[in-house]
């Protein structure tokens, strides 16, 4: 009997099957609580405006526009960049000197954005005009030194001050026509 | 002992792997045990609305309280996809809005995780389920 249930687990750990964490399609409290971090309201400029003001930051960034559909207020934008990490590799070498072994460290990365625009009250109706929330995400998927890949969500919540701090700026420019 | 163990391993092996086996056509236009019908209906839900564009920004800004990087929408088409990371698992969903006559709007999504479909209709029922609220509709099962 132990041995069956040994050979089950050591199939299934070969196997390496995933399973959806429960939940995923639900939004939790953490989540809820991002969307503060992740949006910002802007009121006085027209949607159109505040999308071209949007993809100037992006452009200000060093990112390229991927895709965009200025109807729904989505534009997604990426840049490759490097990934060294000081601290990582200083980790590594670290680890090396105690085992022999070399250890994969972050080598480059994809920061992946996506920008979305929505009316403040988004029915066909009663359309207050000029109203509307910028709301952005970003990720990045790092690939290290031995080819391997890994991915994230950032939320580091400075981050996204400092972008939205960069948008208003851009907005600024955008009204005095700069 | 150690020789059952090792035959005891090689035909799990094959009876859990076997089953994933599958040619490149089978892989292309794989449904899994379910019917069209089947998928379809537990994909798709309709809400009583007329307004395409706000069902769409709804599920855009839906999948944004998700933590999905909304990566193309197109409002004619009424296709919207994203992808989210978590952990080691890349979820990728594509969900479309069309019209059912002039009152109602029908609204169908599917995922996959990693390198398989989404397949468990909870997922499906959490992911509509999150809809409404962003939505303020209630949505009803089917086409």
């Amino acid at each position: 009997m132990r041995s069956l249930a040994l050979i089950i687990a050591v199939t299934f750990s070969l196997g390496g099957c995933v399973t959806l964490p429960p939940n995923v399609f639900l939004v939790s409290p953490d989540q809820l609580a991002r969307r503060p971090i992740e949006t910002r309201r802007y009121d006085g400029i027209k949607e159109e405006s505040l999308l071209v003001a949007s993809a100037n930051v992006l452009q200000d960034l060093g990112f390229t526009l991927e895709n965009s559909e200025t109807k729904l207020g989505v534009l997604t934008a990426s840049k490759q960049r490097d990934a060294a990490d000081a601290g990582e590799i200083a980790g590594a070498i670290f680890v090396a000197l105690l085992t022999g072994q070399p250890t994969p460290v972050s080598k480059d990365q994809t920061i992946r954005v996506s920008l979305v625009v929505r009316p403040v009250q988004a029915t066909k109706d009663s359309k207050p005009v000029d109203n509307h929330f910028v709301r952005i995400t970003f990720q990045r998927v790092v690939r290290r030194t031995d080819n391997s890949v890994y991915a994230q969500t950032l939320d580091d919540k400075e981050l996204y001050e400092g972008f939205f701090e960069k948008l208003s700026k851009s907005i600024f420019f955008e009204a005095q026509k700069i | 002992m150690n020789k059952r163990i090792a035959v005891g391993i090689l035909v799990t092996s094959v009876l859990l792997f076997g089953a994933c086996t599958a040619t490149t056509k089978e892989r292309v236009l794989d449904i899994g045990d379910q019917s069209q019908l089947q998928r379809r209906s537990y994909q798709t839900r309709t809400f009583d609305t007329n307004d395409k564009e706000k069902v769409m920004r709804a599920v855009i800004s839906t999948l944004q309280d998700l933590s999905f990087v909304v990566e193309r929408a197109d409002l004619l088409l009424g296709t919207v996809s994203g992808t989210k990371y978590q952990d080691r698992l890349t979820i990728r969903m594509t969900v479309s809005v069309r019209p059912r006559g002039n009152t109602q709007m029908v609204v169908r999504a599917n995922g996959q995780l990693n390198v398989k479909p989404i397949e468990d209709p909870k997922a499906y029922q959490d992911f509509f389920t999150s809809l409404e609220k962003s939505l303020f509709l209630t949505a009803q099962i089917g086409e």
